[in-house]
């Protein structure tokens, strides 16, 4: 067997596409030999695959999944067109349905085919745009590298207390998660909230092991109901016991008023 | 797993945004579209914002949402969702097919490309996703610029090496050091 590669990264290179020439020629050949090295290539696919969060997260028009659904559905109508059981008929000598499937089939290449004119078209207009969006956020980002650092090391910290919470009611979507650090601070995700009526708003809290509530700031919620709190100001070195998020009036409460939507403890 | 409950149509349970990816691919695979619009809404975001930042067009972007979720309709039968992964096959063919059509290059390797990966984490909750965006990103923010620079070329870009030096105008050794030292700083972060 060939020599086991020197760097561990050769992996991750080689799932990147990155690797080229003698080095990826001899890493294929130690590959088709080498179990072990096998799983460190699976290990470094699953790298690659996690890569994938560090794009700027965009969301897609609606308009996608609409195209999507009828491209299903229009192959889903296909594949049940009940094959003719008739004998030899009509003009072209195999009777009509054939015919009638051909026609359905060309309407949908058609179709899709001037779709994706119409998209061509509207994409020429929209490069522009779109590249002075990106030039303009990535701008953005990396002005966040200290906050970013606050963030890692909240997440990162092996006395970061991670807490789940769960619904405080028998209702199942809504969940969050915080991770508190008494010196380092709070980060909290939320997702599957119901969106809030105007004038309202969701509050998170920090309940303490003596004492009241503190309030970790407020938070809006996005379509999907996704939200979160990063790095609110909070008193250092706090013993917390829970979190909890309530509905609070629009600006938020300096004590929790409302229903209870997500509660956790610390355990 | 558990019996599926009859439901009224246009009512979803809330339960099914809980489904698993495998319980999900098996229901498309039995041509259940309701189970292919739960794995979009679940993964159609971090496939759209890796192809478009990859073909920085957002229309190529749609084409290849869209065409990674139609094919996943068509071959769910194929799937071996007992090895898991559907996650990471979804995020690393967003990858790979965004880098194909922004070099207008066919498909080379589709027996890697396609290749099934099974997956430690859990991608399947917003939550999860939303930390690991989090955690992920924080950590290509704090690499040295010209660390990240090479990583990103070689990610988002698809450069191979001499690419990336050809590209930066720094010698090979030079870029494949730092691709290095970003890879290995990444590592720890790359984990579910």
């Amino acid at each position: 067997m060939s020599e086991h590669p020197q760097f561990e990264e050769i992996f991750d290179e080689y799932v990147l596409g990155a690797l080229e020439g003698e080095e990826k020629r001899t890493l294929d050949a130690h590959l088709s030999t080498c179990a072990g090295c096998g799983r460190k290539l699976e290990e470094a696919r699953e790298r690659l695959a996690l890569m994938a969060f560090a794009a700027p997260p965009t969301r897609p028009s609606p308009a996608v999944k609409d195209r999507l659904m009828r491209q299903v559905a229009a192959a889903t109508r296909l594949r049940f067109t009940p094959a003719p059981v008739r004998k030899r008929s009509g003009f072209w000598g195999w009777g009509v349905p054939v015919f009638a499937v051909a026609a359905v089939v060309l309407a949908i290449i058609t179709g899709f085919l001037a779709h994706r004119n119409a998209l061509i078209e509207a994409r020429l207009k929209t490069l522009e745009a779109s590249e002075a969006q990106f030039m303009a956020a990535e701008k953005q980002e990396r002005a966040g590298m200290a906050r970013a650092q606050s963030i890692m090391d909240v997440l990162t910290s092996p006395a970061t207390l991670k807490v789940s919470l769960v619904p405080a009611q028998a209702h199942p979507a809504p969940q969050g998660k915080a991770f508190f650090n008494p010196e380092k601070g709070l980060v909290f995700y939320a997702a599957d909230l119901p969106q809030l009526p105007a004038g309202r708003t969701y509050q998170l809290w920090l309940v303490p092991t003596h004492g009241n509530p503190l309030s970790a700031g407020i938070f809006a919620t996005d379509a999907q109901g996704n939200g979160e709190v990063l790095l609110p100001p909070l008193p250092r070195g706090v013993s917390a016991k829970a979190f909890a998020v309530t509905i609070e009036p629009a600006g938020g409460e300096p004590q929790p008023t409302g229903k209870k939507v997500l509660i956790g403890a610390v355990s | 797993m558990g019996e599926s409950k009859a439901q009224l149509p246009g009512v979803p349970l809330h339960e099914e945004g809980r489904a698993a990816d495998l319980d999900l691919i098996r229901r498309v695979a039995q041509g259940d579209e309701s189970a292919l619009s739960i794995l979009y809404a679940r993964y159609s975001g971090v496939v759209y914002s890796v192809a478009n930042r990859v073909l920085r067009d957002t229309g190529a972007a749609e084409e290849v949402l869209q065409d990674i979720f139609y094919q996943l309709w068509g071959n769910a039968a194929n799937y071996d969702a007992a090895r898991g992964g559907l996650g990471g096959w979804l995020l690393v063919s967003a990858r790979n097919r965004a880098i194909d059509r922004l070099r207008r290059r066919k498909p080379v390797d589709t027996a890697t490309t396609e290749e099934v990966i099974p997956m430690a984490c859990n991608l399947e909750s917003s939550v999860a996703q939303s930390e690991l965006m989090s955690r992920i990103r924080s950590a290509f923010d704090l690499l040295p610029p010209s660390q990240r620079q090479a990583v990103e070329l070689a990610y988002f870009e698809g450069m191979t090496h001499s690419e990336i030096a050809q590209h930066t105008g720094e010698p090979l050794g030079t870029v494949k050091s730092r691709l290095r030292s970003a890879l290995q700083s990444l590592r720890q972060v790359l984990k579910p």
